[in-house]
């Protein structure tokens, strides 16, 4: 049995995140999203993995480089959909293969479901359907995909999750797999629904924040690092090497820390929280269910809930993400969603920021002591 | 300057040194060859890239063999003159690292007690000697030779049907790697990651007695102990994964050597040495000749010290006089010009400091205190992540010398440098694959930054390119501009930005289409330029990072679109260990 993992696309509706990397590096409890897809692999015994690799392809392909299972790369030259991504692995397929979206979180028994069959495809059930595929299903067979309805009939969605034989390269006329899915059904092919145990997608940024709390249930307990005896700890902790946790700091579990750091003293990490590596957060700061990537660095007496902030954010002291909900336009669709804050990579903020349900670009300026709200460019200056 | 490799223990030999000596083609690749000790010594030599001629070896047997890869110094590159060599009765077989000054003198000497020599290298003498003094004792034999020998080297030689091999190393680096009941040696610790991280560095006059389950080594007759050093180098340095070529994942690899180099920061041995220092003179060769070059524009002006850098090549024979801290830089530690230099500044009791980016080194053994750089395993024979890492180096001494100014301004460059690296370069890339000349301008350190990136240019793409002083350009080169000629020009704020965009106006009016990086943003020159390259508006120290990388890109992609062989450019090797 091989594997395709389709690890090309930028994932455009999670930017300004995707700037440098696409979806499927975008750390979750601090390994990038694809991982978890390689880890439910090699977990079923299934070592032959091939990963289509596109959009910011270097980062993708550094990454895997330290992986210790060997794995195969190949170049989707443009992002056309993912039938021209599959087309771009078919001179490695020799066998029966699954096909993994790499920015999608699932788990190795929902593998183990479907690494048997032959011509199927994994279906879950979501409560927002229509930025799905929607599959019709009669008799555990698919008879009819939706792509992304405005009505949905069903909740069941298509995790993307599909196991071909060799055969499938026939069926892919147009550049979108369900095409050819649906080609195989109108030629006569069964195609089997099997529900995923557990499969889990991040379609807006703010999703982030769902798929991090339920990726720090799995991590492993670990203190690397210089971590002061006064510091309380509680639950799951994982700290690098080479951080350094000042004194009097507290940090309620699940929470992983990345390494050489800069905590504390007197810092508060409340539970749900992942921290990148070289992240600085000065004395008195308190942040709980938040996703915090490399190089950031957060003032003094700073207070971060429910954010996801980019590499190499500079906030400065006092500093406020305040959740709430408001409409926002996101990929051409209005979304009310709660959450602080979603900053890009290099944000910069003056001290006394305050962040309400906002996303701010890459590189965006905030000076002096705002309040922001809702969705601003990239490279903005905030005045 | 060639890469020697050998092996002995359980495992049979031959796939391990083949995967040994292409690990050292980076140290030449005109020819390579193998022995091993099977029914009898066993030898396969070939002209060409191992990865072409490899098959070939499949047939040698035995658990005991020696390898070579070479960069032709005495005879042209062949099957004949690859080594190993062999002597007479092809009863010991020798590779070897160096050069043997009084080669022709002993092979007359031994023509003439009737030897037939087979090539013309001055390898062939070894073999032959160690014939003349062998009596079934290997050592020994080898023992003999060596005093007779005048010159550098690096020696493995085998014999007969016996599980043994002898090393020896005098002025060319030695390395032995310290398996389980097996044991390695090569010329630097890069074919050993891979199967032990435990390494001897050997030192010159050392002979090495090595069999599987033992080795003993002597100087001057005596027993000595070297100590194992641990290696933290992991084999993923030297995986090339999906990418293309070594170069590329070594371009994208900068952000994280420059911060590993800057985090690993300054002992206190060198801190005081650096304080101390009332000037300081800088020797290097090629890429860290421009490295010097880029500190002393920012020594000079951020911390007023004066620095002096010379050419290893010149320094040796046109010794300036000498003041205050000498540094030499050198990513492989082996350059044999910087060595020979770093040698000239000891006499002159100096005190010396070596950047180099291998544990171990040559002139990590002469210099008083070493600067290691944290740039990891470099392949590609152009210098990229070496470059950076030395920059953080030499900018840390500039930041020392600045009482810590630049302390966050370094710590944060990673991020500049990562995002220089999403900058798409196609455009100026499709002008530069057609030129036949490009030239690189620059002012105050931008000047080696536009000759590193002429260097880039030329070594792997071979398009002839030419890196100014931009104000020079008018003293004769710009008679050689047309409207076929690119010129790159760096120009940022500060100030030379005037005096460079009048200078871009003079190109531009002798119709020289002109690539410009300029800081991201800068409306007016990307106006008066045909392609504007932006970089991140952020501290000097940084501009200089993401410029060079910059230019490491446009080089790389130019050479990819000309199909050049970008990891090994024809008659480049990447540590020149001859002088």
């Amino acid at each position: 049995m091989q594997a395709v993992i389709l690890a090309a696309g930028e994932g455009s509706r999670l930017r300004p995140l995707t700037r440098s990397k696409p979806k499927a590096m975008l750390p979750v409890a601090n390994r990038p999203l694809i991982e978890y897809v390689i880890d439910a692999l090699l977990e079923n015994g299934i070592r032959d993995i091939v990963v289509v690799v596109g959009y910011r392809k270097e980062d993708v392909i550094r990454h895997l480089n330290k992986l210790d299972a060997p794995i195969q790369v190949v170049v989707q030259e443009r992002q056309l959909g993912t039938a021209d991504a599959l087309r771009a692995a078919e001179s490695e397929i020799t066998d029966d293969f699954l096909v993994l979206p790499g920015d999608n979180y699932i788990n190795a028994e929902s593998i183990a479901r479907i690494r048997k069959e032959q011509n199927a495809m994994l279906v879950a059930e979501h409560p927002n359907p229509s930025n799905f595929g929607v599959v019709v299903i009669r008799n555990g067979l698919v008879r009819e995909i939706i792509e992304k309805p405005e009505d949905a009939p069903t909740f069941t969605v298509s995790t993307g999750i599909y196991s071909f034989k060799p055969d499938v390269f026939s069926y892919l006329q147009t550049n979108e797999i369900p095409d050819a899915l649906s080609a195989m059904i109108a030629s006569g092919r069964r195609i089997r629904a099997i529900p995923a145990d557990d499969w889990q997608d991040a379609v807006y940024p703010w999703d982030l924040l769902k798929l991090n709390s339920r990726m720090l249930k799995g991590i492993t307990p670990e203190i690397a690092g210089t971590v002061d005896a006064s510091v309380i700890r509680r639950g799951t902790v994982h700290i690098g090497t080479g951080t350094t946790v000042g004194p009097n700091t507290v940090i309620y579990g699940p929470v992983t820390i990345g390494s050489n750091c800069n905590i504390g003293p007197n810092c508060v990490i409340m539970p749900d929280t992942s921290i990148g590596d070289r992240v600085v957060l000065e004395p008195f700061t308190y942040v709980a269910d938040s996703l915090v990537m490399s190089d950031v660095t957060i003032g003094s007496h700073s207070r971060i809930v429910s954010a996801v902030f980019g590499q190499g954010c500079i906030l400065a002291d006092h500093t406020t993400t305040y959740p709430s909900a408001s409409f926002i336009e996101v990929g051409g669709r209005v979304q009310k969603e709660e959450f602080g804050a979603v900053l890009g990579d290099g944000v910069r903020a003056a001290p006394f920021t305050t962040f309400k349900n906002c996303i701010a670009g890459n590189r965006v300026t905030i000076e002096g002591g705002k309040t922001v709200v809702g969705l601003i460019e990239d490279g903005t200056r905030v005045m | 300057m060639c890469g020697i490799v050998g092996y002995i223990g359980r495992r049979d030999a031959t796939p391990i040194l083949i995967q040994g000596l292409k690990r050292l083609e980076y140290r030449g690749y005109d020819s390579f060859g193998i022995a091993t000790v099977g029914s009898a010594i066993e030898v396969y030599k070939k002209t060409g890239r191992i990865s072409e001629g490899e098959a070939g070896a499949a047939d040698l047997h035995g658990c005991t063999g020696i390898g070579h890869t070479r960069w032709a110094t005495h005879g042209e590159p062949n099957d004949i003159n690859a080594h190993p060599h062999t002597d007479c009765g092809e009863g010991i077989a020798v590779v070897h690292n160096g050069v043997i000054e009084n080669y022709s003198e002993l092979k007359r000497q031994l023509q003439g007690r009737g030897h037939t020599f087979r090539s013309e290298t001055d390898t062939e003498v070894i073999s032959h000697l160690i014939e003349e003094n062998y009596d079934g004792d290997l050592l020994a034999a080898v023992n003999a030779t060596l005093p007779l020998l005048e010159g550098s080297y690096a020696i493995l030689a085998i014999a007969g049907e016996t599980q043994q091999i002898v090393a020896a190393r005098d002025a060319s680096p030695l390395v032995l790697g310290v398996g389980d009941a097996e044991v390695f040696a090569a010329s630097d610790m890069t074919p050993l990651l891979e199967y032990t991280e435990r390494v001897i560095f050997l030192e010159d006059g050392d002979v090495a007695d090595i069999t599987p389950d033992h080795y003993t080594i002597y100087h001057d007759g005596q027993t000595v102990e070297r100590p194992i050093e641990l290696i933290n180098w992991c084999v993923e340095d030297t995986r090339k994964g999906g990418f293309a070529h070594y170069m590329l994942k070594e371009i994208y690899e900068q952000p994280q050597s420059f911060y590993e180099t800057i985090r690993a920061g300054i002992n206190d041995r060198v801190r005081q040495m650096v304080m101390e220092a009332g000037e300081i003179t800088l020797v290097a060769c090629g890429t860290s000749y421009h490295t010097a070059l880029a500190f002393k524009y920012l020594a000079e002006s951020l911390c007023s010290i004066p620095v002096r850098v010379e050419l290893g090549s010149e320094f040796k024979y046109f010794t300036p006089p000498l003041r205050g801290l000498v540094i030499a830089v050198s990513q492989s530690g082996e350059t044999a010009d910087t060595i020979a230099a770093l040698k000239m500044a000891k006499s002159r009791n100096c005190p010396t400091l070596a950047i180099t980016n291998m544990q171990g080194s040559t002139v990590t053994r002469i210099a008083d205190e070493t600067l290691l750089m944290r740039a990891g395993l470099e392949i590609g024979v152009a210098a990229t992540k070496s470059y950076t890492a030395q920059l953080a180096a030499l900018m840390q001494i500039v930041n020392l010398r600045c009482e810590g100014a630049f302390d966050d301004i370094l710590s944060h460059a990673h991020l500049a440098i990562g995002d220089i690296l999403l900058q798409d370069v196609r455009e100026a890339v499709a002008l530069c694959s057609k030129a036949e000349h490009v030239f690189f301008v620059g002012r105050g350190p931008f000047y080696p930054v536009s000759m590193e990136g002429a260097l880039k240019m030329k070594e792997i793409s071979y398009v002839h390119a030419e890196g100014y002083a931009a104000g020079e350009l008018k003293h004769g080169p710009f008679a050689l501009l047309t409207g076929e000629t690119p010129v790159v020009a760096v120009c940022t704020p500060g100030p030379t930005y005037g005096v460079m965009a009048s200078n871009i106006k003079e190109m531009k009016a002798r119709k020289a289409p002109v690539i410009a990086l300029g800081v991201a943003g800068d409306t007016e020159l990307a106006e008066i330029v045909d392609i504007f390259i932006p970089i991140p508006n952020t501290h000097l120290l940084v501009q200089v990072l993401t410029a060079s990388v910059a230019l490491q890109l446009l080089a790389y992609h130019t050479a990819c679109a000309l199909q050049r062989d970008v990891d090994k450019p024809r008659n480049l090797a990447k540590s020149v260990t001859v002088e």
